[in-house]
């Protein structure tokens, strides 16, 4: 063993600033990358990460990490888990696959450039750790999914996703690079290392992996709980940063959380929410997405902002009453434009499961129910035609997501509101005032036209649902559909059927 | 509409109709930068934002450029786990090579005249080799495909790695021969103000603000890092060896061993690009004409160091060294 502590000689791997003299501060940290902003530039001489590691440290405990990860796997590889597989969780896995792998990937981006653009040496050092576990994410996530490609085309998603127009892709594209390669390296390792993934990836990679374990799947566990590892060491790049930032500009401290919170908290319930309310069997279910949301998040979230003397997002009510709502409306959304995924979504509301959602959300069947009652109806008058889209759905400026979150009424009924502003001469429109507030606040990034704007702008050809899907990049082995309208459609036969599946009926 | 085909796909689609089962290595980096000339702007924001518009200046619009990239490998196909079991082999050889010479206490023994060399010549590398880090992560940043992005990584990773053995180092030699070598002071007073390291130190600054991703790779790649490798892990580990300290030519052989692989895939990369358009020759020359010159300016006033040491090397004898490994790298590039 080495006679000197790492103590001992780490000061000087992180004292390699100096001042320039042969070119401009300013071209070396350009101030758009570097974010200082308020933030006196001597101010970030005090970053400094709770948790140090060396180099011979961090190859010595990846490789061990990295070797049992795939023993794992090839031990797997003979067993014959994966064809007893839930189509309910594959799905679920399909969606993290392609959802997941290309973002670690533009992680790798995000932490290249504070590796490049921190302020600070010691920030520095720690990113340039960063950006190689970000690599290891994206890495182990393709070779999981790409192994079974030759099972299941939709596994292809997994690199392919990223590279299509799909509608989920774009939102998500949108909101990460937003998040991860486009802001000032303060602002990313605010909305990135801290808010993301201190928090919601736990949801993604520790919650889901129970799930996974429950369902069978210890493939797939294993593969996210060794991703989520690494989280600890890189993710601290978020604390110290804040901790100056605040110190001497709050209110923009506070922002960047809100809008990198909320932008995560509206990609989740589009996907984790299905995955674990729906996707996932029933009897395989630990707890619903809002307990995991609670337990994962939001305890732990006002906690640390509040240990930074930060306040709440300003949209917390709307927020809080969303957890009941949004992700059960995109549910519906997936399973009615089930052509344009990558993956068999299951509806999962069959009498069992309407039961535990019910319990798990009172307001369910109020809201929600007598939609899905049409849709049954339908299914079991064999008429799944007008189960099937005609057109895309109206979708959110800011989150790129379908607008159809139902809110209540003063007479108590709910109904999907518009929330709409005009800016430049148009008429924008949101899924939620939250959304339209931070349209409005970060309007000259924000900026972008939504899969509607193009396809009213005649960028999408031919218009109609296969130019549509041509454009999204769906090929006829990969569109989604779901797996077994039997399994939820079965309790329902042959009760009286009224409204518009009746008018469908006849 | 479940309208399944039989037919078993091999690998991703986007990779074409594949005859052979591509690697793991492919699989893992194939077309990962979903936003390389993506139309209209590189990322899913608003075209004119300023980092859509850095992108296609020094990305997209960068003259070093060929239709695609995707076909390059690097010769060693490293993936992470590669890289991480690759450099933890090396990293214990380090540690054993360290415990050897603490057990021996041989810093100790070294000559006060060498001691004071090492002052000159060894205790302000990290800044240096700190911003080879910086701006070899920049090149990965920019560069057009994962294969070219994953290999500067591990570079950048490399010279971290550098840079903490260096720091170890100069610990060791601060408690054996005075605290003062241990100094911020001492290493960055040298670094900016002593004469011999400024033509180097301008030449770095001069790297990080050089934004072009084409640019940026050959003059690091081709130009600054190959002469102070040179330099550094041939002539200095020569001195040392010269001068009885076994210790430190042994480590910086050992640093040898990433600045080869970071020039092989350079190389490689250099000798895809000019198959793919013999036309980027100019290109890469009118860089290295500009840049060559720093280096060679660079590296002059250092070597002048080595013939002030008890064992000494002649300065011209150092500068031809370099000059003839660095243009005995070119060659192999095809430049
Ligand atoms: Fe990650
Ligand atoms: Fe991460
Ligand atoms: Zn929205």
């Amino acid at each position: 063993m080495a006679l000197l502590k790492r103590e001992e000689w780490q000061g000087f791997v992180r004292d390699v600033d100096w001042s320039y003299s042969y070119v401009d501060d300013s071209a070396v940290f350009p101030e758009w990358h570097c974010g200082t902003g308020k933030v006196p530039r001597e101010a970030w001489s005090a970053w400094e990460e709770d948790y140090k590691v060396s180099y011979p440290e961090y190859v010595a405990t990846q490789r061990e990490k990295e070797a049992s990860a795939y023993a794992v796997k090839s031990a797997l590889q003979r067993s014959t888990t994966f064809d007893h597989l839930d189509e309910g969780w594959k799905s679920a896995t399909k969606m993290h696959f392609g959802g997941v792998a290309l973002v670690e990937y533009a992680a790798v981006l995000a932490e290249l450039k504070m590796a490049r653009f921190g302020l600070n040496g010691a920030w520095r050092n720690m990113a340039t750790f960063g950006q190689l576990d970000e690599l290891r994410h994206a890495q182990i996530t393709t070779f999981f999914g790409h192994e079974f490609i030759g099972k299941d085309a939709q596994y292809d998603w997994t690199q392919k996703a990223f590279h299509t127009n799909d509608w989920v892709l774009i939102s998500l594209r949108n909101l990460f690079d937003g998040m991860m390669i486009a802001p000032n390296v303060v602002d990313l390792a605010i909305e990135l290392p801290l808010t993301f993934e201190t928090g919601f990836t736990n949801l993604q990679f520790v919650a889901l992996a129970s799930d996974a374990l429950e369902s069978g799947d210890v493939n797939f566990a294993n593969m996210i709980s060794s991703i989520q590892t690494d989280e600890a060491r890189h993710s601290q790049q978020g604390g110290p940063t804040l901790e100056i930032l605040v110190e001497h500009d709050p209110v923009r401290a506070q922002w960047v959380i809100d809008k990198a919170f909320w932008g995560s908290a509206r990609a989740f319930a589009a996907l984790t929410g299905p995955a674990m309310d729906y996707y996932t069997p029933l009897e395989h279910r630990k707890q619903s997405y809002r307990e995991f949301m609670e337990e994962w998040i939001i305890d732990q979230f006002v906690h640390t902002i509040e240990e930074y003397g930060l306040k709440k997002p300003w949209y917390w009510d709307e927020f809080m009453r969303g957890l009941d709502i949004w992700h059960h409306g995109l549910q519906m959304g997936l399973w009615y434009w089930r052509p344009t995924l990558w993956w068999r979504p299951k509806a999962g509301v069959s009498k069992d499961e309407r039961a535990w959602l019910a319990e798990k959300y009172p307001n369910w069947e109020k809201v929600f129910g007598d939609k899905w009652d049409v849709l049954i109806d339908n299914v079991n008058a064999n008429n799944l035609e007008a189960t099937l889209p005609e057109t895309l759905p109206w979708l959110c400026s800011t989150c790129h997501l379908p607008a159809c979150n139902a809110t209540q009424s003063r007479d108590g009924t709910w109904r999907v509101r518009d929330w709409s502003l005009q800016y430049d001469g148009r008429t924008y429109h949101f899924c939620t005032n939250g959304c339209r507030q931070i349209f409005w606040k970060d309007r000259d990034n924000v900026n972008h036209q939504t899969l509607i704007d193009r396809f009213l702008a005649g960028q999408i050809q031919p218009m109609d649902v296969g130019g549509i899907l041509g454009y999204m990049g769906l090929t006829p082995d990969v569109m989604g559909d779901d797996p077994d309208y039997e399994a939820w459609t079965k309790d329902y036969v042959g009760r009286p059927v009224e409204g518009i599946s009746l008018a469908a009926q006849s | 509409m479940a309208n399944r085909s039989p037919r078993t796909q091999k690998t991703w689609s986007l990779l074409g109709d594949v005859r052979r089962k591509p690697s793991t290595y492919e699989v893992t980096a194939a077309r990962f930068h979903y936003h390389f000339r993506k139309e209209p702007a590189p990322f899913e924001l608003d075209p004119g934002m300023p980092l859509n518009l850095w992108y296609l200046k020094y990305r997209e619009g960068s003259p070093f450029q060929v239709d695609d990239w995707e076909e390059f490998r690097d010769p060693y196909k490293l993936t992470y786990k590669d890289y991480v079991a690759l450099q933890h082999d090396r990293e214990t050889y380090l540690d054993l090579l360290i415990d050897t010479h603490e057990a021996t206490s041989s810093v100790t023994r070294l000559d006060p005249a060498w001691v004071a060399t090492l002052r000159e010549l060894f205790v302000p590398l990290r800044f240096p080799l700190h911003v080879l880090q910086m701006t070899g992560l920049y090149v990965g940043q920019m560069a057009p495909s994962s294969f070219i992005t994953n290999a500067a990584h591990f570079g950048a990773a490399d010279e971290m790695r550098r840079v903490q053995r260096i720091a170890y180092w100069t610990k060791v030699l601060a408690n054996a021969h005075g605290d003062e070598l241990a100094t911020t002071a001492l290493a960055r007073g040298a670094w900016e103000n002593d004469p011999a390291w400024q033509p180097l130190r301008r030449a770095c600054e001069q790297l990080l603000v050089t934004h072009d991703w084409g640019e940026a790779f050959a003059a690091r790649n081709l130009a600054v890092k190959p002469a102070l490798d040179a330099l550094l892990n041939s002539q200095l580990a020569d001195l040392a060896r010269r001068n009885s300290d076994e210790f430190l030519a042994l480590l910086f052989t050992e640093f040898g061993v990433d600045s080869q692989r970071s020039q092989d895939w350079s190389s490689a990369l250099v000798r895809y690009a000019l198959e793919h358009r013999p036309e980027l020759r100019e290109v890469l020359t009118g860089w290295l004409g500009a840049w060559q010159p720093r280096v060679v300016e660079a590296t002059e006033p250092l070597a002048a160091i080595f013939a002030t040491a008890p064992a000494a090397m002649a300065t011209d004898d150092v500068i031809g060294a370099v000059r003839e490994q660095h243009r005995a790298y070119l060659e192999l590039c095809g430049l």
